[in-house]
């Protein structure tokens, strides 16, 4: 769509005609200072599509004051080819004319033409508010209204679905929400949000829940009646038969034969242990008898026994005496034996005595020949070391005087040498001996003198010569050679000596003395380590000894030719007392063994006669026929009480008492069993019966089909509202699904508008729009990554721009839709900075390739640079204004 | 000579659990009133006795009450009445028959028969044989000791049991209790009453099954019916007169939609059906949105006719037609919804998607109900 002529007359600020034309298919731009008609116009656009003609409700077009005036707009634009005009007058003359490329419609239908075409209402009665505004309400933008955006795209909200769906090639459910809103809330009375059942789902469960356990219960009780009905008639059959046979009665019957059979068996058993005793008593007797005619011919057999003893007795008795001479002999041989031996070993052990005292003797004259040598040179050198100590005495000289004599000299010499270096030196050379003098001596020949203090030099005749040596060195040291000379001189005294050499002459002799003298002493020591006495004193009790070994000697016989060895005679002796020994315990034993026999011997004497002594009695043989006689009379009793016994026992065993008494129990018990079940039968009938009786007035049966009808009503609903409800569900899920996807078909192609725009604003951020079409979160990239911000929390020039945005992207999608846009910007940016205010800039150029824009400032100086030739609209109502 | 009416399998104290609880009442109910119609007959006819073949009561603990009404309901008819025990109500140490003695309820005229034992009408010209269980379940035929049995002679035998003839009532019969199939000629019986097979069915000349009086199952096998019987002397054949007493008929009834016409003709034989029937309809094959519509309404009056009346639509699809579509406005979103919930009424999900479809149907019709009243 492009408006091509816009004329306006008697309409506020313009009580002229003014005519504005050749508007340019893209941006134009009108600019001026306030109050200069800016708002008059874009009014008046408004009102020539907007107000119906008939309206009374625009007052406020007519030029203030003029009541008469009769507010007119004239418009003229092109769309899809064809030239629209319309000419629409208010108030004082109220019309409206339309022609389409010529076709020419009035009034309302014409009004309605121009609401179809550009997507807007009309009011019912009154002004045209918001609401009614439609398209053109959100592309026509209001002086200070751009940050608005919500309500603007609600008012146009079914015009921009209906036409998006159309460009969609898709059709919304007219009944969609109020169908979805009625299935919610008729889920929601079976359902809870989670899905829990409520309201009369939940009763229905619960019910069927209570039913069911009733029914269980019933069921059960049922079962129970039935079981006691089962047992009555059980038990009322076993009573019957058991009333006809009265079955206790038999078992007592068969007791009391039981106990009678078992009194007698009782009765054969006492008897049995009489017998039984009677039978051990005769048995005990049996074996005394026995006993006593066992041991009497155990009495005679022993009598054999002894005889034979005694006789075996003497017989080794005679064969001991026999070995008697022989055992006597040996002894007598081996003493003599042994009394030879031992004397031969005395012997041999003088000899060797005497032998050992002859070595002893020989030695020690030796030594006391050393002894001799030894004491005579000790004395010697005892004699020789007193000589030496005393001349050592004599030449004993100090050896630190020595020294200082030495030192003395040594001090003497480096202070001559030292005058002779500090002395005058007179040298001379004369021909004529001895007429001259050195303080006195005659000097001839050559010579060399030293002069160390004032010489006179008499020179013959000649006069004298005095020379005064120079320095006071000179005096000093003659004084210290002076010094020197007198302690030389003393030391000399002290060591009795004349010179140093003597002195040291003398030293030298001390030194050898002292070593003689050493030497001497070390080979006395070694002579006489105790000293003299001592060694004359060992060789007085050597001698002593020597004599006392002489004497020994000769105390002792002469050795013999032939003589044992000490040792042979030991072994001889040792030898002979060993079989000295052995004899001897030879006869020692044969002495014992001789008394055993004679002892054994005697005893078994003794036994057998006292034995053959008891055996001839004559009590004992009427004693052994008695014994005899009653033994043969205790055993035929005992065979026959034997007898008895195990006839008897035969007898009981078939009987079986044990058995006996246990089937009296036996019996007994039954008749008690039985006669207590039939009581306890009798009890359980009267309880079953009674309680059966109650039961059944209950009519379980009738009731448990009762509630059978009720539990399948219950089950019934419960299904049916389970169905509906998972229906319902099913039905919510599916339309709010469907909605959801179409919603998101219909966003998809604003979005892409929307984020091209935006593009150029703020890159790589992105504006949603939620499901009314309106923009809802702007994502922009910030310093710290991703910001998100409500177009509501945005600052108001940023939503005055995304406002803009908005606008331009619904216009775009309009476009592809093929309907017309024409956007109106009345002072819009104010708030926006130089920068953002840039990028708008580009975003509105970019849009007005596509779309016509009429964009109203005050700012001229803000939109220079928007490619455009800004129009005055100050300079509009001039009538210079000139016009083609 | 003597002539009976033969009933069985009363059944008293059922209760219907398939059904709503007032139409499970009133079926309770009519069990006993057609007892009382049973007595009206007997009366009417003048018979020489009623001959119960067992199940009188349904279960052996039915409320003292019932028991009460039961006996009450014989009143009309003074003559003799003999009852035996059946499978439901067998002559247990304990049953539903001691209770009734207890309660002093059976009046002097009526004749239980918990033994096997011969009972003699000489003045009435007849004797009966029963055969009365005694046990829930028996799988000795108890009518055996019919053919050792004496009675005086010129005295007509009848014999009367409960169970299942061996070998001619294969299926359907809820009780194992044998009945040998020529146990009439071999014990000499002029007539053998039987009960169990709640339909009417001759098995012989003379043994018949009388069935119940008022139909208690859909199973189409004449019941409904007490059996008016003349034997003319004994040993001679005996005259069955099969007269139907039972109020409700239950009637089964299963269609298959798949044209329009299809629904006109279910409707039309739905009218045709008797009133006071007990119906159960099942449809299957596919209805659109209108044709819905048009079907409730129908099941609406129909449901008001009969006793009882019980539909199974679970196998019938909804489909909506393009102009179902259009009348409900069901555009867009929802159009797609309904196109998948069409789908899927025959997959896994298909219960669920076809509640789901009526729902959204139902919803939809409303709504443009409101549309065009507004």
């Amino acid at each position: 769509m492009r408006l091509l002529r816009l004329k306006v007359e008697q309409l506020r600020r313009f009580r002229q005609p003014v005519e504005i034309r050749d508007l340019d298919a893209g941006i134009n731009l009108f600019t001026g200072p306030n109050e200069s008609g800016k708002s008059t116009l874009v009014r008046a656009i408004r009102a020539a599509f907007f107000e119906r003609y008939k309206s009374s409700s625009v007052e406020d077009l007519q030029p203030w004051g003029d009541s008469a005036a009769a507010p007119t707009v004239e418009l003229e634009f092109e769309w899809q080819g064809k030239r629209w005009k319309l000419v629409k007058s208010f108030l004082k003359r109220k019309r409206c004319d339309v022609s389409v490329d010529g076709v020419a419609f009035s009034g309302e239908e014409a009004e309605d033409k121009l609401a179809d075409l550009l997507g807007f209402e009309f009011p019912g009665r009154g002004a045209s508010r918001p609401e009614h505004w439609g398209i053109p309400g959100l592309l026509w933008i209001e002086q200070g209204a751009g940050h608005e955006i919500h309500k603007p795209v609600e008012h146009a909200g079914s015009h921009l679905k209906s036409v998006l769906g159309s460009s969609l090639g898709e059709v919304t459910s007219s009944a969609g929400d109020a169908l979805i809103a009625r299935i919610t809330k008729e889920r929601a009375r079976l359902l809870t949000a989670t899905g829990r059942p409520t309201g009369d789902f939940a009763t229905a469960l619960e019910a069927h829940e209570r039913l069911e356990r009733e029914h269980a219960d019933l069921q059960g009780r049922i079962r129970q009646y039935r079981q006691q009905v089962d047992r009555l008639g059980q038990l009322r059959d076993e009573q019957a038969r058991d009333d006809g046979e009265r079955i206790w009665e038999a078992y007592r019957q068969q007791a009391r034969a039981a106990e009678v059979r078992l009194v007698e068996v009782l009765a054969w058993q006492r008897e049995q242990e009489r017998d039984q005793q009677a039978l051990q008593v005769c048995q005990a007797s049996v074996r005394t008898s026995l006993d006593l005619l066992g041991r009497f011919e155990a009495q005679r057999k022993d009598l054999h026994k002894r005889a034979a003893d005694r006789d075996v007795a003497a017989q080794a008795l005679a064969a001991q005496e026999a070995r008697r001479p022989a055992v006597e002999r040996a002894l007598a041989d081996a003493r003599t034996a042994f009394e030879a031996a031992r004397v031969a070993v005395r012997l041999a052990r003088e000899q060797q005595q005497r032998k050992d005292l002859a070595r002893e003797l020989e030695q020690a004259d030796a030594e006391l020949a050393g002894l001799d040598q030894a004491l005579a040179r000790a004395r010697e050198l005892h004699e020789a070391l007193l000589r030496q100590r005393g001349l050592r005495q004599t030449l004993h000289i100090d050896a630190k005087a020595l020294a200082r004599l030495r030192k003395a000299e040594d001090e003497l010499a480096r202070l001559a040498i030292r005058q002779e270096a500090v002395a005058t030196r007179l040298q001379f050379d004369l021909r004529e001996p001895g007429a001259v003098t050195l303080a006195g001596e005659p000097l001839h020949g050559q010579g060399e003198r030293l002069l160390l203090e004032p010489a006179e030099i008499v020179l013959g005749q000649l006069g004298s010569l005095r020379i005064l040596p120079g320095g006071d060195d000179i005096a000093d040291l003659v004084r210290k050679r002076q010094g020197l000379d007198d302690d030389r001189a003393s030391l000399l005294s002290v060591l009795g000596v004349a010179s140093l050499a003597a002195a040291d002459i003398r030293h030298e002799q001390c030194r050898e003395l002292d070593g003689t003298i050493r030497r001497d002493e070390s080979v006395l020591e070694s002579l006489a380590p105790e000293g003299l006495e001592a060694l004359a004193g060992r060789r007085q009790l050597k001698q002593a000894r020597r004599e006392e070994l002489a004497r020994l000697i000769a105390a002792l016989p002469e050795p013999q030719q032939g003589g044992l060895s000490v040792s042979r005679a030991e072994v001889q002796l040792d030898g002979a007392g060993e079989s000295l020994k052995a004899a001897e315990a030879a006869e020692a034993g044969f002495r014992s063994a001789l008394l055993l026999a004679t002892q054994a011997l005697e005893s078994a004497r003794s036994e057998w006669s006292r034995l053959d002594g008891e055996l001839q009695g004559a009590d004992r043989r009427q004693h052994e026929k008695l014994a005899a006689e009653q033994l043969l009379e205790l055993r035929a009793n005992e065979n026959r009480l034997e007898q008895a016994l195990r006839e008897r026992q035969k007898q009981i065993d078939l009987a079986n008492p044990g058995v006996l008494r246990q089937d009296v129990e036996r019996f007994t018990r039954s008749a008690d069993a039985a006669e207590k079940a039939a009581e306890q039968r009798r009890l359980e009938l009267e309880r079953l019966k009674a309680s059966l009786e109650a039961l059944g007035a209950e009519g379980l049966e009738e009731r448990s089909a009762e509630l059978d009808v009720e539990l399948a009503r219950a089950v019934r609903r419960k299904d049916e509202l389970g169905r509906r409800a998972g229906a319902l569900d099913l039905l919510l899920v599916r339309l709010t699904d469907h909605r959801l996807q179409l919603t998101r078909q219909l966003q998809a192609p604003l979005q892409r508008h929307l984020n091209r725009y935006l593009q150029l604003l703020f890159p790589e951020a992105s504006l949603s729009v939620d499901e009314a079409l309106v923009p809802e979160i702007l994502v922009r990239q910030g310093l710290d990554g991703e910001e998100r911000g409500r177009f509501a929390e945005l600052s108001f020039g940023a939503r005055e721009q995304m406002g803009l945005i908005s606008r331009l992207a619904y216009a775009d999608l309009l476009r592809e839709a093929g309907r017309p846009t024409l956007i109106i910007l009345d002072d819009a940016l104010v708030h926006s900075d130089v920068e953002r205010l840039g990028n708008m800039k580009r975003v509105l150029f970019d849009a007005a390739q596509r779309h016509q824009i009429l964009l109203f400032s005050c700012h001229p100086d803000s939109w220079r640079d928007l490619g455009v030739a800004p129009r005055d609209v100050a300079g509009l109502g001039m009538p210079a204004a000139p016009s083609p | 000579m003597p002539r009976f009416l033969h009933t069985a399998d009363w059944q008293i104290g059922r209760q219907y659990a398939r059904f709503a609880p007032e139409d499970a009442l009133a079926l309770a109910e009519a069990r006993l009133s057609a007892v009382e119609r049973l007595a009206d007959i007997a009366h009417q006819e003048a018979v020489d006795a009623v001959l119960v073949a067992g199940d009188v009561f349904d279960a052996q603990t039915v409320s003292d009450r019932t028991i009460r009404r039961l006996f009450n309901a014989m009143g009309a008819y003074a003559g003799p009445w003999v009852l035996i025990p059946g499978n439901h109500d067998a002559a247990l140490a304990e049953s539903v028959w001691t209770r009734a003695r207890r309660l002093g309820a059976v009046a002097a005229n009526v004749h239980l028969a918990l033994s096997a034992q011969v009972m003699a009408f000489p003045e009435r010209g007849f004797a009966v044989l029963p055969a009365p269980l005694t046990q829930r379940q028996t799988a000795a035929d108890e009518t055996a000791w019919f053919d050792h049995a004496v009675t005086a002679p010129g005295l007509v035998r009848v014999g009367l049991a409960h169970g299942s003839v061996q070998g001619v009532l294969a299926e359907g019969i809820d009780s194992p209790n044998p009945i040998a199939a020529d146990r009439a000629g071999r014990a000499a019986l002029d007539y053998l009453a039987l009960g169990d097979w709640h339909g009417t069915r001759r098995i012989d000349a003379r043994t018949w099954y009388s069935g119940t009086p008022e139909q208690d199952r859909f199973k189409a096998n004449d019941p409904g019916n007490v059996l008016l019987v003349d034997i003319p002397a004994a040993g001679a054949e005996p005259k069955v007169e099969v007269r139907a007493v039972g109020r409700h008929p239950w009637i089964e009834l299963e269609e298959s939609l798949a044209v329009a016409s299809d629904l006109e003709r279910t409707i039309a034989r739905l009218q045709a059906l008797p009133e006071l029937a007990v119906v159960d309809l099942s449809l299957a094959g596919e209805l659109h949105l209108l044709g819905r519509q048009q079907l409730e309404a129908a099941l609406s009056v129909a449901e008001a006719r009969f006793r009882s009346l019980r539909t199974d639509l679970s196998r019938l699809r909804l489909q909506p037609t393009e102009d179902d579509l259009a009348a409900l406005h069901a555009d867009g979103y929802v159009g797609r919804v309904i196109a998948e919930l069409r789908e899927e009424q025959e997959g896994g999900n298909a219960e669920l998607a076809r509640e789901a479809m009526a729902i959204l149907a139902a919803l939809l019709l409303e709504t443009r109900g409101q549309g065009e009243t507004a």
